[in-house]
């Protein structure tokens, strides 16, 4: 499959899409795909994000797409009460989290199958997939048991 | 600290300030910004032709059609993008084209009609790798407001404390805007009326949030020698040091917080995080008043334990009890500042140190007030003495 680095900010319903970057096609072909991929360099072995063209550890160019384990814990989370467009108004509130990957990375995405009021900071979570349109696929992180 | 450091200490002053916030649908951006700059002039008593510096933040016009406008040629010209992050900067610059000669006197200026441009942050939150404020819009995460909300619930998690914390803050400014008359927001503010302002991004209030409004500002800075010719007392700048960047400083937040990819510490400043202090040859005991940056009220807990005006964590008990207010033990944002004064960019903080050490500003004067410092959550300061 390939997908296009796109400018296209907002549906026809209303809602806000990702803006891919050239260098970040291989992250959404592979949530396409239910996989989550991040860069890992393969000199210090670290994991890193945002996407980038080097290593920020060590600065290195050698990197290579690596699929993650998907596990992490829910590092941070804010509850969006305002209505930013007409699609958010039946959505809000809504949570948005920041999660720690086991491989060390941060990622911002929204909690599903979760109640707001059972979102605990530190609760471990699971990576799941949401597709938006027939090309894009979001990564999303769910409650994980155990 | 290095020997050019020492020597420009008290070298440049602030010597005139011009100032207008509101709803100007009928004005330009360029427009607010000539007005601004004339009322500075003759703040300072200085004529346009005295000017040979020019530095802005322009969102609407830039700064070579606000020359043609006024009619004047300048020898030092810069522009920045609009941020309130980058006034303390500009500031900076402007001393220290004065201080090394390139200029003679550097005007600061800017003009904003919101409505006829739009909000940087609109463009900014598609940025690659997340908007500056931590934005990815595609997970209905949006605005500036969404860092300092990140911000504020690391700073819970790790100190313990809530929303209700914050209050404090939103209440002292509002209670110094109701004794500033130009302030946008002066309607009286009790607890409840805190706690009853609706969310906006949990755990913030709309009570958190800065008034934003059309208007312009304008600061000129000569060098200490000149100053002593102008209308009014000089206000000098004794003290700078930088914004600071990187992974560790994400914007709206103080480092250690575990925001983004921060790393999770206790952030205490070391001596190299305080060098206006050194430069200025003070501490933060000899602050008589504190200026910062708050768009945001969490803004202000990052700014205190940033500068060691106390021990991390303990920001939100220090804000209780009338400490921050007129008349406390360390007066902060005695405009009302961004939660209530308004929002030019962060212009007006600066303006307010300047009316303050001339000590005009009636009702909401600090007595006695001898140095001010201007410090934010990303390390930038300027300190000022009278």
């Amino acid at each position: 499959m390939s997908l296009q680095a796109q400018s296209k900010m907002i549906d026809e319903q209303g809602r806000y899409l990702p803006f891919i970057y050239p260098e970040e096609i291989p992250f959404w072909e592979a949530t396409r795909q239910r996989q989550l991929k991040l860069q890992r360099c393969s000199d210090c072995h670290k994991v890193w994000y945002p996407i980038g063209s080097n290593c920020p550890h060590c600065f290195s160019m050698n990197w290579e797409w690596a699929v993650m384990s998907g596990r992490g814990v829910l590092h941070n989370y804010v509850v969006m009460h305002k209505a930013w467009t007409k699609w958010f108004e039946s959505r809000v509130p809504y949570a948005i989290v920041q999660v720690e990957l086991e491989e060390g990375a941060r990622l911002t995405t929204n909690l599903l199958d979760c109640k707001l009021a059972d979102i605990k900071i530190g609760m471990p979570v699971e990576a799941c997939y949401e597709d938006i349109s027939p090309e894009i696929t979001l990564l999303q992180f769910r409650p994980r048991k155990g | 600290m290095t020997e050019t450091a020492q020597a420009l200490r008290d070298k440049t002053a602030i010597v005139g300030v011009g100032l207008k916030m509101g709803k100007y649908s009928d004005n330009t951006a360029l427009e607010l910004a000539v007005q601004c700059y004339q009322e500075a002039l003759d703040d300072a008593g200085l004529e346009r032709g005295d000017v040979d510096g020019i530095i802005q933040l322009a969102y609407g016009y830039d700064y070579d059609r606000f020359l043609e406008a006024v009619g004047t040629d300048v020898r030092y010209a810069y522009q920045g993008w609009s941020h309130g992050r980058f006034i303390a900067p500009m500031l900076q610059h402007a001393a220290m084209a004065v201080a090394t000669g390139m200029a003679k006197a550097v005007a600061i200026v800017h003009g904003r009609r919101r409505k006829a441009y739009g909000q940087t942050a609109d463009a900014e939150m598609w940025r690659q790798g997340l908007g500056p404020h931590g934005e990815s819009p595609a997970y209905g995460a949006m605005g500036p407001v969404f860092g300092a909300a990140i911000a504020a619930q690391r700073y819970f998690h790790m100190y313990g404390g809530g929303n209700e914390d914050l209050a404090p803050i939103a209440m002292a400014f509002r209670k110094h805007a109701r004794l500033n008359p130009n302030a946008m927001r002066r309607d009286p503010m009790t607890r409840e009326d805190y706690l009853n302002s609706r969310w906006i991004i949990e755990p913030l209030r709309l009570f958190d949030c800065c008034q934003n409004n059309d208007g312009g500002a304008c600061i000129i800075i000569t060098s200490a020698e000149r100053a002593k010719d102008c209308k009014k007392p000089p206000v000098y700048i004794s003290g700078m040091q930088g914004v600071h960047a990187g992974r560790q400083f994400h914007n709206l937040t103080l480092p250690g917080l575990g925001v983004a990819q921060q790393e999770v510490y206790k952030y205490k400043p070391t001596r190299e995080d305080l060098y206006a202090y050194q430069m200025a040859g003070i501490t933060h005991k000899d602050v008589d008043a504190l200026i910062t940056y708050d768009a945001f009220s969490p803004l202000v807990l990052f700014g205190l334990e940033r500068f060691g005006f106390c021990g991390p964590g303990e920001a939100r008990e220090f804000v209780k009890n009338g400490r921050i207010e007129l008349g406390g033990e360390l007066p902060i944002n005695t405009s009302g500042g961004l939660l209530s004064e308004g929002h030019m960019i962060g212009w007006n903080l600066f303006i307010e140190v300047a009316r303050q050490l001339r000590h005009e500003c009636g009702e909401r004067q600090v007595k006695d007030a001898e140095i001010i410092q201007f410090g934010s959550f990303l390390g930038e300061s300027v300190i000022f003495r009278r």
